[in-house]
């Protein structure tokens, strides 16, 4: 009796564990997978938007060259990480693994907001 | 409180899982194919934008690397007659026929890689790499005559002898450094031209003063593994640089371009600290551009995630190499470094200018190629530039989780931005041969013809990469043509 009660107690905790990994290893494999959005495939992006001009060009200087067209290449593809944009923001801020960060002297608060409006825009392209 | 904890231990603990993986995770570049048997080809496979289409007006060709046209606008294409690899075969001139066979024009000698052709008043102008006897700019007339107009240039180390293109009365061509990042190693050696040209480095085209930074090797030139050599920057192989040693400048130089007047006369700097500038155009409002192949992560310099560079060029600057990317200083930045080795210290005491702002930067190992520029309405993107991308080498040139390259960029040279333009089907990218299908390879030279209603793209063909050596296909070029749809 003693035995099934502390089972009942650790089983809830278990199952947010369990929930955890599960979201973080999709996340992972998620990034993995590359998703083509570009000119050729699906057409031009939306850029009616001024900020998401402004973020293709951001894009450009600081991330094109990891993640090409948001593909994958030297880093995983970004088109198709649906982390939501706050931590997209703490990634690029702080860095994570071989990636490095990039402070507001590279990417100022302005600039971080175009390049998700951007992200988002090119993740969306059909 | 407790799930916030544990939240927080998943989160780090999945930031060291992405880092270790990445770490042990094999590279996965776009030369590493196996079981290649024929080179199909089948336009189908190939997306564009709405409203153009391509197709092949030659095939069969061994490792085309450039394509110019005459005045009638019938276009000729040179083959290489060397790729990485160490693969020889005879340099050519091609007239490309109407019914897409070849009739040949003029042979070079051993000498190759020829790298660029273009046409002006009745010759051909070639840059002939010139890996065995030194880099020389050759002129052949339509009937096959050769001139040397240039020769000895320093192309016996990994780059060579590039472009040409005429404007203004001169010639101009882009010269290649000996290195990847200013010291001869190991990497030089794996190469093939240590051994052959063991005195071989780089040139510096004005004084420059070292910091005194020395680089440890094993000693490939002897057979004792005990024995460890000290390399410093612009030195020979196993020479240690000293603080504040000066290193002399001199033309012809390493990472330059350089010009002659076609009237004959002497050389002339234009600018120099260029990795490899490879591919040199000019705008529609005559201004000079080139492409430049940036740092690989190998040798005893290793320089991580440098993105290869398209530069507007301006008369006497210096670009950078070997202590800036893309304009950005490389010294103690944890973008550049590589995740196996140390943080970059600077070579050079000291800078003769601050690097330009590039014009646009690609993926990390595209190896950006020849490009040009659209100046009709009649193919559209008029004043973008068309960059042939020939894609990695991993892992030869380092690690990547995907191909990079092997495709059309077009680019806006006002904003920087970077938009594929011509690319393989399918759910990544990648070349032809890896992703079995029939559509690009190696795309080495993108030209536009004389009216500017097309544009043609040399594709190299198939060339299989791996840690331990380079496999080139031969007679598997091929030239497409793309144009705009008639409404």
């Amino acid at each position: 009796m003693e035995n099934y009660q502390k089972t009942k107690m650790i089983k809830p905790g278990l199952t947010k564990f369990i929930k955890t990994v599960f979201l973080l290893s999709s996340l992972f494999l998620t990034t993995m997978c590359a998703s083509r959005k570009s000119l050729p495939l699906k057409g031009p992006l939306d850029v009616s938007n001024n900020k998401v001009t402004a973020g293709q060009v951001v894009f450009m200087e600081y991330c094109y060259k990891c993640h090409p067209s948001g593909e994958a290449g030297l880093g995983p593809a970004l088109n198709s990480n649906p982390a939501p944009g706050f931590l997209k923001r703490f990634q690029v801020r702080h860095g994570l693994g071989v990636m490095p960060s990039f402070k507001r002297n590279e990417i100022s608060r302005d600039d971080m907001d175009k390049l998700i409006a951007y992200m988002k825009a090119l993740r969306h392209n059909k | 409180m407790k799930y916030t904890k544990l939240l927080l231990f998943l989160f780090f603990l999945s930031a060291f899982y992405l880092n270790s993986c990445y770490r042990i995770r094999s590279p996965k570049g776009g030369g590493e194919i196996r079981d290649f048997n024929e080179r199909k080809i089948n336009v189908s496979h190939i997306a564009l934008p709405e409203g153009y289409q391509i197709e092949y007006i030659a095939q069969g060709l061994t490792y085309p690397s450039g394509i110019t046209f005459d005045e009638q606008g019938t276009p000729y294409v040179i083959e290489a007659g060397y790729s990485y690899g160490e693969e020889w075969t005879e340099p050519k001139l091609l007239r490309i026929n109407a019914d897409g066979e070849t009739t040949l024009v003029a042979k070079g000698d051993k000498n190759g890689p020829w790298n660029g052709i273009t046409y002006y008043e009745g010759n051909f102008y070639i840059a002939e790499g010139g890996q065995l006897n030194g880099g020389r700019i050759i002129k052949i007339s339509k009937e096959g005559n050769v001139e040397v107009l240039v020769d000895n240039l320093p192309s016996y180390g990994d780059h060579h002898t590039n472009g040409p293109i005429i404007m203004d009365g001169y010639l101009y061509f882009g010269q290649g450094t000996a290195t990847n990042s200013g010291i001869v190693g190991n990497d030089n050696a794996k190469f093939g031209w240590l051994e052959r040209k063991p005195e071989f480095h780089d040139i510096p085209c004005r004084d420059l003063t070292l910091n005194g930074i020395n680089f440890e090797s094993k000693n490939a030139l002897t057979d004792n593994p005990d024995d460890v050599t000290e390399t410093g920057a612009y030195l020979p192989y196993g020479t240690s640089s000293e603080k504040n040693q000066v290193v002399s400048g001199s033309l012809p130089c390493s990472g330059s371009i350089l010009r002659i007047p076609l009237s004959g006369g002497d050389m002339e700097l234009v600018a120099w600290g260029l990795r490899n500038p490879f591919g040199l155009a000019v705008s529609p409002d005559s201004k000079l551009f080139i492409t430049e192949n940036s740092f690989d992560e190998r040798g005893s310099r290793p320089i991580w995630g440098s993105g290869d560079v398209l530069w507007e060029i301006n008369t006497g600057k210096w670009y950078g190499w070997p202590d800036f990317a893309a304009g950005k200083s490389i010294v103690n930045d944890e973008e550049f470094k590589s995740p196996k080795d140390k943080k970059l210290k600077a070579i050079l005491a000291s800078y003769p200018n601050d690097p330009p702002k590039p014009a646009a930067i690609f993926g990390v190992h595209a190896s950006v190629c020849g490009f040009d520029f659209s100046s009709s309405d009649r193919f559209g993107f008029k004043g973008e530039a068309f960059v042939s991308e020939f894609g990695d080498m991993v892992p030869q040139v380092g690690k990547g989780l995907a191909p990079v390259g092997f495709k059309i960029s077009k680019v806006n040279i006002k904003t920087g931005v970077v938009e594929d333009f011509a690319v393989n089907k399918g759910n990544r990218n990648g070349p032809a041969s890896w992703l079995k299908s029939s559509g690009l390879e190696r795309p080495v030279a993108a030209k536009f013809n004389p009216s500017g209603n097309a544009l043609y793209i040399v594709d190299f063909g198939v060339m299989a990469v791996n840690k331990k050596s380079t496999r080139p296909y031969k007679k598997t070029g091929v030239i497409w043509k793309i144009t705009k749809k008639q409404k």
